[in-house]
């Protein structure tokens, strides 16, 4: 059966065998745990202890505790990325298995943030390299070596380019005469 | 298949039986902590301390035990080709059964540890793609040129890097499908073949 957060694929049989997970949590501490989640999907840092004492009433084990994180990740982000609306979100999920007041909880927590949520993962898209500044400078040569009187001014642009995924800036200096730099700005 | 010992090992494991039964113990549980997690000077020291031995001897021991364990290990030698490489150390029957039973029972876990040393390539971490449309370029105006950007990150032991490639749609379709070809080789009777062998 195909689902529009999945992609309109299968839903992941890992998924599947969490949903039962979720369900072992009471409905408003899952609320609080996908507002944990959320955090941590906008690039905020994740509070792991809270999540710990929020599943504690439940007595889930680590690995429970971790793969009950994974897929809320996975459930949130992959609805944001095919810009599924709430309410597909919740009949899916109902189909899924999940409890309605779950669902609910989980949709209203995913509504509000889904603009947001879209924004960080374009700002995450793959990106090469980004231009980060200009700086130019025009020097007017007199003379040189080889010819007495030269006067021809000349054009230096250093470009900063930002590597985007290591953070590190290279920059990138050229010289350039009056002619190529008035076909450059052609 | 035999294991030869060289006259320095032989050297180096004489001093076994100088140490007598539950040192041995401990000294093989040192030998196998060396392949763990590499050496631990303070330990042999420790040892040497409590079995009344001078640390050098202990530290000759301990490696001709490693030695000994690892070479049987890497060869998968049986119970009695261990016992007859050992034999001509010259000890006493008891030795020689605390010995095979050092090798029988940490046979397993220093083989996994050894499979950890063999050269690797670099390995698949992630992959970012992009799926783009050129409109237009400096050269040509009024263009539609799609082009999928893909970066793939490689990992090899800890480095890793990242690799950047540019293909259009079509392209892609083609690589996809060499790769599903190579895959459904493992489906043809040759390949079922060997694999059923090998089980």
């Amino acid at each position: 059966q195909r689902f529009r957060f999945c992609g309109d694929l299968d839903c992941p049989d890992w998924v599947l065998a969490e949903i039962s997970t979720l369900a072992k949590i009471s409905s408003v501490k899952l609320k609080l745990i996908c507002a944990q989640v959320l955090r941590d999907l906008l690039g905020e840092a994740i509070e792991y202890e809270k999540i710990l004492k929020l599943t504690s009433d439940a007595k889930l084990e680590s690995g429970d505790v971790k793969a009950t994180i994974a897929v809320l990740g996975f459930i949130l982000s992959s609805a944001a990325k095919h810009n599924v609306d709430s309410e597909s979100l919740s009949s899916e999920l109902q189909q899924l298995g999940l409890p309605k007041e779950h669902t609910s909880g989980l949709c209203r927590s995913y509504e509000e943030k889904q603009s947001s949520l879209q924004d960080r993962l374009r700002a995450c898209s793959l990106r090469l390299s980004r231009l980060g500044s200009v700086c130019w400078r025009v020097d007017y040569t007199l003379s040189s070596s080889e010819l007495r009187e030269v006067n021809e001014p000349l054009v230096h642009l250093t470009f900063t380019v930002r590597d985007g995924e290591h953070g590190r800036t290279e920059t990138v200096p050229m010289a350039v005469s009056a002619n190529k730099f008035r076909v450059l700005l052609a | 298949m035999l294991l030869v010992l060289s006259e320095e090992q032989k050297a180096h494991l004489g001093c076994l039986p100088r140490t007598g039964g539950a040192a041995i113990g401990e000294l093989g549980r040192l030998a196998v902590e060396l392949l763990r997690r590499g050496a631990a000077p303070r330990a042999c020291e420790a040892a040497a301390r409590k079995l009344n031995i001078d640390v050098d001897t202990i530290k000759h021991g301990i490696e001709g035990l490693t030695y000994l364990l690892t070479e049987s290990s890497k060869l998968m030698i049986s119970e009695i080709d261990f016992q007859d490489s050992i034999h001509v150390l010259g000890f006493s029957g008891e030795l020689n059964k605390l010995l095979l039973q050092l090798y029988l029972d940490n046979r397993k876990e220093i083989r996994s540890i050894l499979s950890e040393l063999a050269p690797k390539l670099p390995s698949y971490h992630s992959l970012e793609w992009r799926l783009d449309v050129q409109l237009a370029s400096r050269s040509l105006r009024q263009q539609i040129k799609p082009a999928v950007t893909i970066k793939l990150h490689l990992s090899q032991d800890e480095d890793q890097t990242a690799q950047v490639l540019q293909t259009d749609p079509s392209t892609l379709l083609h690589l996809i499908q060499q790769l599903e070809q190579a895959l459904g080789e493992m489906k043809t009777n040759h390949c079922r073949r060997i694999v059923r062998n090998m089980k």
